[in-house]
């Protein structure tokens, strides 16, 4: 098996005002035909030699895979490198009109329809300020998708996509001196772009420094809350101790959260507790914290426990037996992660693409095994503060309780 | 010219192999391990017969609240040393339920196994099951049930099910219960099926690098303590079919989409016609390129994504589509939907459709079996099913060799179109009278 996988240095942080979801639903041209294969056929070529493909778009990156038996690891980089240098000459606003479409159909099922839905939605926007690139969701809105013209994929596809803002990887069972071959064969004459715009500023000095709250009254069966914050970017050794934090506080059933608010006071539901970072490279990156209230139990409730238990961070230190936990759960998925050959593929086209050395990826692990007690605390009392909190609360339109 | 015009041709394909299997017995249980050399995680699974199957009418979900208990103390530790001492070894349990089994997932890197592998055993064979722990889980486990029940889809299925199999049949119940039957399960009857069923030996799958991997200690820890004969398995239920099709209507006020769920009974796993089945599910409603996804998502856009199969337990099968549209087209999308499946049972497949699918089931093979949770649940499949050492690599050829005459055969004998149930949840005032217009089948509304 193979995996051939490229990362396009373009997510929605590089769309303008106006054009959110772009370089998602350009994301689904890829898949609608190029200069020497018709529509259908992409998808034909790789399930029907025995493959699994997918891209996926998020607010830093846009990513392009399959895996392959194989003897078709030479199909998959021709494929890639049709799209790449000739996708344009392929478009039509049959293809767009579709697709736009299949990718309204996309956000009513993962983010209208869904109980709580919107949430990751919402809380960009009151994470991030007005104009960052992070403040619109990648799902874009109903509206700029409607609004989404021919042309402006035509150029989104002659600023981005070409070899010069692209990492190809492939992992698997072919030898680097064949694929180093065959890169040359397919992606060797393939035109650089003479300048690529650079990405709007993401700048951001710090911490928010005021409270945000929005309060969602909606068809949901339960009274849930979102605390987040931004922490640091994705890379740094800051973001290391967010990732050892967050499993510390909210990863498994010997987490703080788990063992003190779903087990403990049993004020939150247990299958809907937690929290996780969300690895953006670009700019301080979320810590997400979570929770269901049980029945009968006022959001107000849940709120506080969830704040003392975020703000116990920072006054109880992390014991070595919780550090020890989080670091093996971390071990497992670190592991997890690369077992499979996409998942390598994706893994070093990642550190190549945000830090231009796949070999940096070796040091994550071992950077994370060395995160300390302090660490973790002092990465608290820099991004947890309480003033610069964004809560988001969701609650039931007939909620008794919390009225 | 930059491109190159002319696609590739393959090189040479390597031979498929599975992973080398091993089996021990030891203490009263088997073993079976696949051979994953070099691969630092490691999978192990305790298969028990105890499926959803066995649990009584009324209180449906019992396995499942048993499952969710599990962790919540032993004989040896209480619920919050018990997650310390586990997660310190980076393992995570994973129990769960299905039709035919009971089965518990352990995963860890491979030096941690063994040890993960006892607390395993610890939780399934002597869990403390304190009365007021089992209740609280219960009464979680309802309001979990209530959570998922909000979101589209699992109010659709068990309206499916229940019109399928019959609402007052086990089989017609949804496998995890619903709020009002887990809302019934008492303490003895977790107790009781705990008793019952998970002091049997069952078996131990195992994926990881044998090289390391101790099979004897694995199987010692996972058997220790228990007892009782394999159980035999209850013949299969058969297929009947509506004589006409039948529209169930889920009311969802407000929904911006349809569920659809359509489905028919169908033959149970063991059947000869298993793999002509499957390469014709494949071709209507199993690969990107397939004729529902083609039409419905690529040419309509009336969707994110269709998708049709079989799904077969040790007793029954049943055929299914299922997909999100639209509220505003939801009548096309049936009315496309059911052209395809008619299509496909009248006409059968053709050798261009049957090619990919024949090949991506045979690639998945390979690309889908990665991983140690990947081979373990594979090997899973063998057991429940009874079926050889060799069969992935059987399957595979078959998968490749199958004619066209058999594929389309299948596709006659085991779709449905006409007595199918058509289970549509959605915004009931906006899509019902269109529905009722369009004369696909008399519509009632669910009681769910």
């Amino acid at each position: 098996m193979v995996c051939v996988n490229l990362w396009y240095d373009v997510g929605s942080r590089h769309e303008p005002a106006g054009q959110t979801g772009f370089a998602h639903l350009f994301e689904h041209l890829m898949f609608e035909g190029s200069q020497h294969v018709a529509k259908t056929e992409h998808m034909r070529l790789v399930q029907g030699n025995g493959g699994s493909l997918n891209a996926t778009t998020n607010p830093d990156r846009t990513n392009y895979f399959e895996t392959m038996p194989a003897e078709h690891l030479e199909l998959a980089l021709w494929l890639e490198a049709d799209r790449m240098g000739g996708l344009v000459p392929a478009l039509t606003q049959e293809t767009l009109d579709n697709q736009r479409e299949v990718v309204k159909n996309e956000r009513r099922q993962r983010y209208e329809n869904v109980p709580y839905g919107d949430a990751w939605l919402r809380l960009l926007a009151l994470l991030y300020p007005e104009g960052h690139p992070y403040h619109h969701a990648t799902i874009g809105s109903m509206e700029d998708l409607n609004a989404a013209g021919l042309e402006t994929f035509k150029e989104f596809h002659q600023r981005y996509y070409a070899p010069n803002n692209a990492v190809l990887t492939v992992a698997g069972d072919a030898s680097p001196a064949e694929v180093f071959a065959l890169a040359e064969k397919y992606f060797g004459l393939l035109e650089p772009v003479a300048s690529i715009p650079p990405a709007p500023g993401s700048h951001l000095p710090g911490p928010a420094t005021s409270p945000v709250r929005e309060t969602v009254t909606a068809d949901v069966p339960a009274p849930r809350l979102y605390l987040s914050h931004r922490t640091h970017q994705f890379g740094t050794a800051g973001y290391d101790a967010v990732t050892v934090l967050a499993a510390v506080l909210g990863n498994g059933r010997g987490s703080r959260l788990y063992q003190r608010l779903a087990d403990g006071a049993r004020i939150a539901q247990p299958d809907y507790i937690g929290a996780y970072g969300v690895d953006l490279a670009h700019a301080p990156a979320p810590l997400i914290v979570t929770a269901t209230a049980k029945d009968g139990v006022p959001v107000e409730t849940l709120e506080e426990g969830l704040s003392e238990v975020i703000g116990s961070l920072v006054t109880e230190p992390v014991t070595e037996q919780e550090l020890s936990r989080a670091k093996a759960l971390l071990t497992t998925a670190w592991w997890r992660q690369v077992s499979t050959v996409g998942g390598r593929a994706d893994t070093l086209g990642r550190y190549a693409t945000q830090f231009g050395d796949p070999a940096s990826a070796a040091y994550r692990l071992p950077q994370w095994l060395a995160v300390t007690a302090d660490d973790v605390t002092e990465a608290a009392a820099y991004a947890l503060k309480p003033e610069s909190r964004v809560t988001l609360t969701y609650l039931p339109e007939t909620n008794g309780e919390s009225a | 010219m930059t491109l190159i015009a002319t696609r590739p041709d393959p090189g040479e394909a390597r031979p498929y192999t599975f992973p080398d299997l091993q089996r021990v017995t030891v203490a009263g249980g088997t073993v079976i391990g696949a051979h994953l050399p070099g691969q630092a995680l490691a999978s192990a699974m305790l298969l028990l017969d105890a499926g959803a199957a066995r649990e009584s009418a009324g209180r449906e979900g019992t396995a499942t609240v048993l499952a969710k208990s599990l962790e919540e103390g032993t004989t040896e530790r209480d619920s919050a040393a018990y997650a310390l001492a586990l997660e310190s070894l980076g393992a995570e349990l994973s129990p769960g339920v299905d039709w035919d089994t009971f089965r518990v997932g352990v995963s860890a890197p491979v030096p941690q196994l063994l040890d993960a592998m006892r607390l395993a055993a610890e939780a399934v064979r002597t869990p403390r099951l304190d009365p007021d722990d089992v209740n609280r889980v219960r009464d979680d486990e309802v309001t979990a049930l209530r959570m998922d029940w909000a979101q589209p889809g699992p109010r659709a299925d068990a309206a499916l099910r229940a019109d399928l199999f019959g609402a007052a049949e086990r089989f017609g119940r949804p496998m995890h219960g619903d709020p009002a039957s887990v809302a019934a399960v008492s303490v003895d009857d977790v107790l009781a099926f705990h008793q019952a069923w998970l002091r049997r030996p069952g078996v131990l799958l195992v994926a990881g690098d044998l090289g390391t991997l101790d099979l004897e200690a694995l199987g010692q820890a996972a058997f220790a303590g228990t007892g009782g004969d394999a159980l035999t398995v209850e013949p299969p239920l058969g297929v009947p079919v509506r004589a006409e099709r039948r529209i169930i209507l889920v009311d969802r006020p407000g929904s911006v989409q349809s569920t659809l769920r359509l489905g028919h009974r169908a033959p149970e796993r063991a059947t000869p016609d298993y793999v002509a089945m499957t390469l014709a599910a494949t071709v209507l409603g199993g690969a990107f390129t397939s004729r529902l996804n083609h039409l419905i998502r690529e040419v309509k856009g009336y969707t994110y994504g269709i998708r049709g199969s079989y799904a077969m337990s040790r007793r029954f099968g049943r055929f299914e589509v299922a997909a999100g549209v639209q509220t505003a087209v939801t009548v096309p999308a049936v009315v496309d939907t059911l052209g395809e499946i008619a299509r496909t049972q009248e006409s059968g497949v053709t050798e261009d459709e049957l090619a990919v699918a024949r090949a991506w089931r045979a690639g998945q093979l390979s690309v889908e079996m990665q991983t140690p949770g990947s081979i373990v649940g594979a090997l899973s499949t063998l057991v429940v099913h009874g079926l050889p050492d060799d069969y992935y690599a059987t399957l595979r050829r078959q998968y490749l060799e199958t004619p066209l005459a058999e594929v389309s055969a299948a596709a006659a004998a085991h779709l449905r179109p006409n007595g199918l149930t058509l289970v549509i949840e959605g915004d009931a005032a906006v899509i019902r009278d269109e529905l009722v217009a369009a004369q696909i089948g008399d519509v009632v509304d669910a009681e769910i």
